[in-house]
């Protein structure tokens, strides 16, 4: 359930090649041709194809590009968004928006946290799950909203959103960016 | 050239000046904690607000960076804008309630204590001003720290929390701390000078000639570099410190002088 | 459908050739199954419902024609799924996937209604067919919104077939000055909260000096409870890229970007799918429409802050850096993005232009109030039987909203207030529902239009938990950058929440008032300077709330734990014993067949009992 922590290479699910770290930057920055202005949209891609976004690799496409890499890093905590730590095999997001949470959404992340160890924003100790609670997705009508890895769950309450994680597969069937790859 | 009447003093002023600009020239002290010439203002620190008058309605704007474009009114003794003043410095008080520095400068502007309790954390005092990632930025072109997080975690930092790798500890920071949470701390065992909070921790140059501390290595380095012609004496010079340098220099116009030959 | 539009179009002509050609394939009487896959639809299923209407027609092998789109918010998402059959708007609601099957073969083929997923009306019981008869869309008046749900978001020739692009080809006949006289006449105000002259601004960035010139949308609706962006950007994707065309045509742009919050991808999705289209057509890039401006637009997706809603906050995210607001002592359509003119609009203001343009802006201009003019789209949500979306002209009433179109307070609970205005807005009670929503009338009351979204509340919720909510929420999402807001909102949070946890103090209101004074005054940017406008509009409104919780310790709305009890109700209570077992406290006594009773004094307030109770016995008192 590790993140590619190889130094060397890794697998883009867009390419099924498996290139080295140094191509990947160079492919994510002739992306947007190198535009300063386009960071956080290479630094999105980063962290789609990595799966969060690994302090080296932040430093290569800092020197790649000629910023400081204080200036990533900023970026990388400024916004809600980006990981420095690998996520969980699944990603849950509960909304917590207004009307989810006069809907009872607070108790809800609560008892998440509670059960499952995990903070808002961070991983659970066993690598289940990333959750991260967010300010409206835009569906009030359904409204308490829970999402587990782009699948909606509507109308959620305490018990039955713990139904759904508890019955999270803890292995996945197949994870072509996430094979070890050699050296 | 538009006219400031700052608490009925006219100055006039170049256009595109600040505020603070003109109550310089009028000999009136606003205070500033994120200001300092060697950087751009920031306004983040709202401790300057004064009251901008126009005409149909009043309005507080920071003086650190309002662009003076037209003759204007500004009102920095008025109850309005010492009301808000006031309430920042509250604020920062209440954020570092025994820092000294800050204290002084509350002080001076009749704020003596804050009502509000301490809410926030901050790392040894610092007030998040931004003047030394401003300076590092700016003025050394490095950025080896910067801010992280965002609104009550924001924070200045080292990228990934580390040590920061290209920090020359110049001490530039430390300079333009106004609370002091950036502190220069020498190593004598080790001759080495480290920026506290940071840990960055560097060699340091001591003068050949009487052993006082010059300045780091690498800030020595990242200056060179800078220079484009490459001469032997200045790096010759820069393994002293000031005053063995002039020294030195004297006694090579001593040394000229009397090699020199004189046609007569 | 034959025709395609797949080649580059080299002047207004070949677009009108385009439009007759796409209209003539298309009739009135075709048949065709529209499937309502807008936010609020998709999460209850709808997707797989259109999957299941597409293989109905694969195999029924009729020979007839019969389209499936998947089109935008209708609006009604309460009722959601929602599916229109045409030929004659027949309007099926809460479809769910055994229904299919029935609709395709009753409606579709044989052209009958099916009766039991028709709307019907909660008070009279009777069935309606057509939307326009719903009480819901009768009162509404849609302009923004006029395609959502009618074409396909990801066809572009539904688009232009229902007259798209017909602005555009008519706006690049036209001078620039004209066009934004157009737009100024019209009086269309910025409708992302601002409510700024749109074509006055339009006329600054023009005249700025300064060269490229930008333009952007702002996509980023952070709003909690409001998806009225949304709905337009996934339905009706063209009609934000129409305006931007003509409004940068207008300003002297040539290059224009959409900022789309993170969190929607799908608005990413479909407005990328557009561009490509309107791309291929000639009507986007070099020489548009043969016209010789050219324009191009990117979209750049925001990274998670809400901050980023703020116009300089946006720009510095563009240029690639933190979204920190900076002063707008000058103004960003003289300095804005990478210190260029730059007019930023947002997505309903956008998609506003093309329909002054069209119809005129003595039309646009005929809606709404004198100084509010057209229509404005809100999200109605919250405590409403109708949640959705609806569109409404300015001047209408807080109570025809809520009533004629919401249907009134769920659950035949008693209405409390509205929010509007997002965290930069207030509450309103019921004394002032007779308000004309408008730019300036509700901004009178403590609160004000923003972008749209309305929250309903009934008698349940703490006035005081959802001032706590708001700040906490500001909090969150504050740049951090300066004082004010910072510290400002944590001081104020601290205060609100200790007042909800029974800690409240004598004084505290007044030391809320002062915080939002300061905050007024000296924050940096309109994130901070309206943070406390949630705190002051409920303090104006349920002051007797706020001294309830800190001179009484109670919550009269009965939602804070701790500040009120909880009784077991003698005549419903079945005697289980569950209440009894559940009790930490050991609060409860009561033997077999005999109402239970919770013992004051133990009780700690903790209110497993109310959870448990499987009979709903356990009051809140």
């Amino acid at each position: 359930m590790m993140a590619p922590n190889s130094r060397q290479e890794a697998k883009t699910p867009m390419t099924e090649k498996t290139i080295s770290r140094d191509e990947l930057i160079e492919q994510i920055v002739d992306r947007y041709n190198g535009e300063t202005g386009m960071l956080i949209s290479m630094m999105q891609d980063l962290q789609t194809e990595c799966g969060y976004l690994p302090a080296e690799d932040l430093r290569s496409l800092a020197r790649r590009l000629d910023l400081p890499v204080s200036r990533l890093f900023a970026i990388a905590t400024f916004y809600s968004s980006f990981r420095l730590a690998p996520k969980g095999l699944h990603e849950v997001t509960l909304c917590i928006g207004t009307v989810c949470y006069l809907k009872g959404a607070g108790r809800i992340s609560e008892a998440i946290c509670r059960e499952f160890q995990v903070e808002p924003g961070g991983t659970t100790p066993d690598g289940l799950f990333s959750y991260l609670p967010v300010n409206c997705v835009g569906a009030c009508a359904v409204a308490p909203v829970m999402i587990v890895n782009g699948e909606y769950y509507n109308a959620v309450t305490p018990e039955s959103a713990m139904e759904v994680l508890r019955a999270l597969p803890s292995e996945q069937e197949d994870e072509p960016d996430r094979e070890e790859v050699a050296e | 050239m538009p006219i400031v009447t700052i608490d009925d003093i006219q100055v006039e002023v170049e256009q595109g000046a600040t505020i603070l600009d003109a109550a310089n020239k009028a000999g009136i002290w606003i205070p500033t904690l994120c200001h300092h010439p060697a950087v751009a203002p920031q306004a983040t620190c709202r401790v300057c607000m004064v009251e901008l008058d126009r005409g149909e309605w009043k309005q507080l704007v920071t003086a650190c960076n309002y662009p003076v474009r037209r003759d204007i009114t500004v009102s920095v003794s008025g109850e309005n804008a010492v009301k808000a003043r006031r309430g920042v410095m509250e604020f920062m008080l209440a954020r570092a309630p025994d820092n000294e520095q800050l204290k002084a400068i509350a002080r001076r502007m009749g704020v003596d204590s804050t009502p509000w309790p301490t809410v926030t954390v901050a790392q040894r005092d610092c007030i998040l001003c931004g003047l030394c990632t401003a300076v590092c930025d700016e003025v050394l072109g490095l950025a080896a720290i910067g801010f992280s997080g965002r609104g009550v975690d924001r924070a200045v930092a080292a990228p990934f929390r580390q040590i920061p790798e290209n920090c020359i500890a110049c001490g530039a920071c430390a300079a333009v701390c106004p609370v002091g949470t950036i502190q220069l701390r020498f190593h004598e065992d080790t001759d080495e000078i480290e920026i506290s909070p940071f840990k960055a921790r560097v060699k340091l140059r001591k003068c050949q000639q009487c052993g006082a501390r010059i300045v780091s290595e690498p800030a020595v380095a990242e200056a060179l570099k800078k220079v484009n012609v490459d001469w032997e004496k200045i790096r010759n010079l820069a393994k002293l410190c000031p005053k063995c340098r002039r020294i030195r220099a004297a006694e090579s116009f001593v040394t000229a002088a009397t090699e020199t030959p004189t046609e007569k | 459908m034959i025709a395609i539009a797949n080649k580059h179009l080299a002047g207004p002509e070949q677009l009108e050739q385009l439009r007759e050609e796409l209209r003539g394939e298309r009739n009135s009487s075709d048949k065709c199954v529209r499937v309502c896959i807008g936010p609020g639809c998709a999460a209850k299923g709808a997707g797989k419902l259109h999957d299941l209407f597409v293989q109905a027609v694969e195999e029924t092998g009729a020979d007839v024609k019969i389209e499936v789109k998947g089109v935008g918010c209708h609006g009604l998402c309460e009722r959601g799924p929602i599916v229109i059959v045409q030929p004659g708007d027949i309007f099926y609601q809460r479809v769910e996937e055994p229904d299919v099957a029935e609709i395709f073969r009753e409606t579709v083929l044989g052209g009958r209604v099916v009766e039991r997923l028709l709307y019907d009306d909660p008070d009279t019981g009777a069935k309606v067919v057509r939307a326009d008869e719903i009480p819901f869309y009768k009162a509404q008046k849609r302009v923004a919104l006029a395609q959502n749900g009618v074409i396909d978001p990801g066809s572009i020739e539904d688009y232009i077939s229902a007259g798209g692009y017909s602005a555009l080809a008519k706006a690049l006949t036209l001078e620039p000055e004209e066009i934004i006289r157009q737009v100024e006449q019209s009086g269309l105000r910025g409708r992302g909260g601002g409510g700024f002259v749109t074509g006055r601004k339009w006329r600054f960035c023009r005249q700025a000096a300064g060269d490229p010139k930008y333009v952007i949308c702002n996509g980023d609706e952070g709003d909690p409870g409001a998806f009225m962006d949304r709905a337009i950007m996934e339905g009706n994707p063209h009609s934000v890229l129409e305006g931007m065309i003509i409004g940068a045509y207008a300003i002297g742009s040539s290059q224009g970007y959409i900022y789309v919050r993170n969190e929607y991808p799908l608005s990413v999705e479909r407005l990328k799918r557009a561009i490509e289209q309107v791309r291929t057509l000639g009507l986007l890039g070099e020489d548009v429409l043969g016209s010789g401006f050219s324009f191009d637009i990117r979209i750049n997706r925001g990274g998670g802050a809400f901050v980023c809603g703020e116009s300089t906050a946006l720009m510095a995210s563009l240029e690639g850096r933190p979204g920190e607001p900076r002063a707008k002592y000058v103004h960003t359509v003289e300095h804005g993005l990478r210190d260029k003119p730059t007019n930023l609009n947002n997505v309903e203001t956008w998609a506003n232009v093309p329909v002054i343009i069209d119809r005129g802006s003595d039309w646009f201009a005929s809606i709404g109030t004198e100084k509010s003019k057209g229509t404005k789209v809100f999200c109605l949500v919250g405590k409403i039987v109708n949640t959705g979306l609806v569109e409404v002209p300015m001047g209408i009433t807080l109570r025809q909203i809520i009533q004629d179109i919401g249907g009134g307070v769920k659950d035949g609970k008693t209405f409390k207030a509205v929010q509007t205005g997002g965290p930069s807005g207030g509450c309103i009670p019921a004394e002032h529902l007779d308000v004309q929503v408008d730019f300036d009338e509700l901004t009178q009351l403590g609160s004000m239009m923003g972008s749209g979204g309305m929250i309903v509340m009934d008698e349940d919720t703490c006035m005081v938990n959802v001032a706590k909510y708001f700040l906490n929420f500001l909090q969150d999402e504050s740049c951090g950058k300066c004082t004010p807001c910072r510290e400002g909102i944590a001081q104020m949070l601290a205060i609100v929440d200790r007042i909800t946890h029974g800690e409240g103090r004598k004084g505290d209101v007044e030391k809320l008032e002062q915080l939002a004074e300061l905050l007024e005054g000296t924050a940096l940017c309109a994130l901070g300077k309206t943070a406390a406008n949630p705190v002051l509009s409920t303090i104006r409104y349920f002051r007797d709330e706020y001294d309830a919780h800190i001179n009484e310790k109670r919550c009269p709305a009965k939602q804070c734990r701790g500040l009120f009890r909880y009784k077991i109700d003698p005549d419903e209570c079945k005697a289980c014993g569950i209440c009894l077992k559940e009790c930490p406290a050991d609060a409860i006594s009561g033997e077999k067949k005999v109402p239970h009773v919770i013992d004051q004094e133990k009780c700690t307030l903790c209110g497993t009992c109310w959870d448990k109770c499987p009979f709903s016995a356990v009051l809140k008192v």
